[in-house]
């Protein structure tokens, strides 16, 4: 179904003016709730931002651009900006790789596929503190059952703290953020892959493409209007996770996996800079919507609105 | 040819089962490490089948804490965001895909967009927004909803895409030729062939309410309104490690969402999956 | 398949309502009776709007006394209370120290604050700037005359003309080890600091850790990253002008010295707070622990007797001639400006600081809070007590080394209140993190250190 369809649709014409108040009447109560919710608090974030507000409930005089100056010429804004930026990457990598391999798994038809396809989104579905508890219990230097296998297979010699230096606990919270929001994916993933016609890969195989080549040519074109959402969305999500890392390691050790949003919670709420952490958000915003902009500019698919 | 194919099915028979053991072994790790006894949990030679077994920490947790309140509150902020969002969702999506109004392409961009705010952001204005407004919204279970809805319908729009634009418009027509108006053909006609796709937001909205913990740790200040995840890290605590508390605590919390998936998750995967075969 | 979804609903829906029906009732079996917990805990207007003859007058108080004995024992002194009076409805909601300096301003600024909120000296002067703090120099003065207060108590809150908490507890660091473990290694108990670092060194053997020290960014860090300042002259992190003199070179010394010590301590206590350490020392996989008391765990836990807990003084620098502590004196604050609900207030604490009933709430954690009263400190409710019969040579040892306890931005008599700037943000902690972690030199780091406390308490 497209525009022109519509247009030349019997009714298209006809029904066009009260199509007008009912579309605006179905839209408006989301809009609505989004202008409440986003909007007017996003306006007074800017307005904070102009300030000198410390602490909640306290009250704060007009500085200018002031917090600006200061959070952009702070090192660990950058360093926090630095940090995000990896921990998107790394997770954008990780778990597209592992999500299309789930989901080509998944593609195979064997026993108790359904069950399997339904169960595989497991750790997506139980709240993160949940998650968390999981893997710092895995995890731990006694009782932990990783350390445990890690020591009695002679990889290691004596337990060792993952989340202790820098790189380790970046590291295990990537994957700990990467092996909660994978099977989302494969499931999306999974969804797309159904929607390829069988006759296009029986096509191929006549032709003698192997399997790697019908993926290229056929499933991983097929698959670009998911793909753009999902990096799309998936990026904005990604970027503002906050819990995992919060909750596992609070950004330490000495700020290691401090990103952005633990950056700006942090100045907020330990530092008690209200308007400061305001300023650091909007631009992390700022960033956000050039970050969207760019994206669709580059990625857009031809069919996707 | 038998051997080629046995080899086939035995290699994918391997890979799925190392993707269910990476998604599933953590949790049956915890499930049967919260019947063990203290001894057996913090002992240095691990058991992969219980030894012993009590519910020692399950009475202690519910005695400890106010575990079914917690799940009460997690519950009711779940269903109303469900329900909310279900239906805002299910309105715009039809008025963005079905309708031709001026406006509706940035409409739908600008709803998308939502994710783009970080909603650090959100927190401290919509914290002192809604404790300024009467009827006071903060540590209430509106507070969560409003946030809640916010984060899930955008999404639930974009799902909902495939659904409405895959329904021939023949069909629709075919209902006004019958006399019925606009909204009658929403409901007759769009609704029954989008449910698949309205029972995949619906789940989603559970889901993401059901695991969201930053604002819910900011949003309630009290006992009384808490959610599963904030009761869960109020458990962790900062002067006790008691991991079979722990332990309990995060296998309670599990329980319900798989109980619900394991009555609707299938709804889920072939709602995402319908809507793009369609 | 969309009915069935619609079933399920339905199935979810009435799981809550009887989730609802039954959560109060839980509520009420385990924390609370009836009357104090339902009107908070459903704030329907079923329940508040309840026939009752005269509105009492309500109490909530928040402390960080989080473990469930802890809060069952207060809930027992509550319950008394609220039966000998009628007018009056005392309850309690446990929070955690790891938010509280974000959640209570937030809460006092939305107008859902707490009528009693319980301190620590750092965290006054943050609940000070949001102006719900009530002075309270009559009702102190009244609790001193009455049962005498020791004066070190009063004195972090007295600050700006006024007393701003009203003292309840102190209490201090000690270091724990087990006896077997020294006999097993032939150590003797550490006074100096090179005596500490070679049995830590000893000790460590056969997968069990010498000594189990924090390195997180928390507030138990700064509490142990202090209890090494003290003990080599650098209790000052303030000069007399309120100026910082955090980096100077026995800071350094000092910090560095907690580095070599932590070599010896398990791979993961970057991320530990206090609970870790206590079950370390439980579980014998570490021998020494830095801690106010770990006397219940060690009791529930470690399935050993109780001559086994040793507790000394933390050892000092050789160049110091004893040894130091940090030591904190609690306090509650009163947050309510409405005189029947201070009046109620200090009737509740008049009755919590009565010898009969003051050791009882002492020792909600064994051992854990010292009087601060001196009819308190030889009450029979106190000494009498199960748990402090039993390891009453320990708590005698503990009071004896809170005797030369500090605490930072309270020393000698001055109070700077712009050290909660500091605290809140766990900047100490922070500085020994960058020494540990980041492997700075510890001269370097501290004077980072002392940067990063200059920018937090400029406006």
């Amino acid at each position: 179904m497209n525009e022109s369809e519509l247009e030349q649709s019997y009714f298209g014409s006809k029904l066009r003016r009260n199509e007008s108040i009912l579309g605006i009447l179905l839209i408006l109560p989301l809009v609505l709730w989004m202008i409440f919710a986003i909007v007017i608090p996003l306006i007074s974030a800017i307005k904070l931002s102009f300030q000198d507000v410390g602490m909640i409930g306290s009250k704060g005089n007009l500085i200018g651009f002031e917090n600006y100056r200061h959070v952009l010429t702070d090192p660990n804004f950058w360093k926090s900006f630095g940090r995000s930026l990896i921990w998107v990457i790394s997770n954008a990598v990780i778990q597209t790789v592992v999500a299309f391999i789930s989901a080509v798994i998944l593609m195979q038809k064997f026993h108790l596929r359904s069950l399997a396809r339904v169960w595989i989104i497991l750790s997506w579905i139980v709240p993160t503190v949940v998650v968390i508890i999981i893997w710092r219990w895995m995890l731990g230097t006694s009782g932990g059952i990783v350390n445990y296998l890690l020591v009695s297979l002679g990889v290691l010699s004596t337990p060792v703290g993952f989340f202790s230096t820098a790189n380790s606990a970046f590291i295990s919270i990537v994957l700990i953020n990467s092996w909660r929001w994978f099977p989302l994916m494969t499931v999306i993933l999974l969804a797309g892959m159904e929607g390829i016609p069988q006759e296009l890969y029986e096509a191929a195989s006549i032709d003698g493409a192997t399997g790697w080549q019908q993926f290229l040519r056929i499933t991983f074109p097929m698959l670009r209007p998911v793909l753009y959402v999902l990096g799309l969305i998936g990026t904005l999500w990604s970027i503002n996770v906050f819990d995992i890392i919060w909750l596992a390691t609070g950004g330490g050790p000495s700020n290691a996996t401090m990103t952005l949003p633990v950056y700006i919670y942090n100045m907020a709420f330990k530092g008690y800079r209200l308007s400061r952490a305001s300023a650091a958000s909007i631009i992390m915003g700022i960033i956000l919507l050039v970050f969207v902009i760019v994206y669709d500019r580059i990625n857009k698919p031809a069919d996707a609105d | 040819m038998f051997f080629r194919k046995f080899r086939r099915s035995f290699g994918t028979f391997i890979s799925v089962f190392i993707l269910v053991f990476i998604v599933v072994a953590p949790f049956y790790w915890i499930f049967s490490s919260s019947v063990k006894t203290n001894q057996e949990i913090i002992s240095r030679d691990l058991t992969f089948f219980p030894h012993s077994s009590t519910l020692k920490h399950y009475t202690d947790l519910f005695a400890a804490s106010n575990y079914p309140r917690y799940l009460f509150n997690s519950t009711l902020v779940a269903t109303l965001t469900m329900i909310i969002t279900v239906i805002l969702a299910t309105m715009a999506a039809y008025a963005i895909y079905r309708l031709r109004f001026p406006g509706r392409n940035i409409i739908a961009k600008l709803i998308l967009s939502a994710y783009a705010f970080p909603s650090i952001l959100l927190l401290i204005p919509l914290y002192l927004m809604l404790s300024s407004i009467q009827p006071k919204l903060i540590d209430t279970p509106w507070a969560l909803v409003i946030v809640n809805v916010t984060f899930a319908a955008p999404f639930g729009v974009w799902m909902l895409q495939a659904f409405f634009k895959s329904v021939p418009v023949e069909l629709e027509d075919a209902a006004y030729m019958d006399g019925a108006n606009r909204l009658q053909t929403m409901i007759l006609i769009m609704l029954p062939l989008t449910a698949p796709g309205i029972s995949s937001i619906a789940i989603y909205s559970f889901i993401s309410s059901w695991t969201e913990y930053m604002f819910a740790s900011v949003f309630i200040l009290g006992e009384a309104n808490r959610t599963i995840p904030v009761g869960l890290a109020g458990i962790v605590g900062q002067y006790q490690v008691d991991w079979g508390l722990l332990l309990a605590g995060a296998t309670i919390a599990t329980l319900p969402v798989l109980i619900l998936f394991s009555l609707v998750g299938r709804n889920f995967v072939e709602g995402l999956t319908a809507g793009s075969v369609k | 398949m969309y009915k069935k979804l619609f079933k399920v609903i339905a199935l979810v829906m009435m799981a809550s309502l009887v989730l609802a029906a039954c959560a109060p009732a839980t509520s009420t079996a385990t924390q609370a009776p009836a009357a104090t917990k339902a009107p908070a805990a459903t704030k329907a207007p079923a329940a508040t709007e309840a026939p009752t003859s005269a509105e009492p007058v309500t109490i909530m108080i928040w402390h960080m006394e989080q473990p469930a004995y802890r809060v069952a024992r207060i809930q027992e002194l509550i319950d008394e209370f609220n039966a000998a009076n009628p007018g009056i409805v005392v309850s309690q909601e446990p929070q955690s120290w790891g938010d509280i300096y974000t959640k209570a301003p937030a809460a006092v600024a939305a107008g859902n604050g707490p009528d009693l909120l319980f301190a620590i000296p750092d965290f006054t002067p943050i609940m000070r700037a949001t102006d719900a703090v009530q002075p309270v120099e009559d009702f102190v003065n009244e609790m001193d005359v009455a049962h005498k207060y020791m004066p070190a108590a009063i004195a972090p809150y007295n600050y700006d003309g006024h007393i701003w908490a009203i003292p309840l507890w102190s209490m201090s660091h000690n270091l724990w080890y087990s006896k077997s473990a020294f006999e097993k290694a032939g150590v003797t108990p550490p006074v100096t600091w090179d005596e500490w670092l070679a049995a830590a060194k000893k000790l460590t053997a056969d997968g069990q850790y010498g000594i189990g020290l924090p390195g997180n960014k928390n507030l138990y860090t700064d509490q142990t990253t202090y209890d090494f300042m003290v003990n080599n002259g650098a209790e000052e992190i303030y000069n007399s002008d309120g100026t910082l003199r955090f980096d100077n070179a026995q800071t350094v010394e000092a910090l560095d010295f907690y580095s070599k010590l932590f070599k010896y301590s398990p791979p993961d206590s970057t991320g530990w707070a206090w609970g870790e350490a206590e079950a370390c020392l439980a579980s014998k996989t570490c021998a020494m622990v830095l801690q106010f008391t770990v006397i219940s765990t060690f009791d529930s836990q470690s399935g050993s007797d109780a001559n086994d807990l040793g507790v000394i003084a933390i050892p000092h620098n050789s160049s110091q001639s004893q040894s130091n502590t940090i030591a904190y004196s609690n306090a509650v604050m009163v947050l309510t400006a409405d005189k029947a609900k201070q009046e109620a207030a200090y009737k509740f604490l008049r009755f919590i600081m009565e010898p009969k009933n003051y050791g009882r709430f002492l020792t909600m954690e064994p051992g854990l809070y010292l009087p601060v009263t001196e009819d308190g400190s030889v009450a029979d409710s106190y000494w009498n007590d199960a748990m402090v019969v039993k390891y009453k040579s320990q708590i005698e040892t503990m009071v004896e080394n809170s005797k030369n306890g500090m605490l930072f931005g309270f020393t000698n008599g001055n109070t700077f209140q712009s050290i909660s700037q500091i605290s809140a943000q766990n900047l100490i902690a922070q500085t020994l993190q960058k020494i540990l972690v980041d492997k700075e030199p510890a001269a370097q780091a501290v004077a980072e250190g002392q940067k990063l406390m200059e920018e937090s308490i400029t406006k």
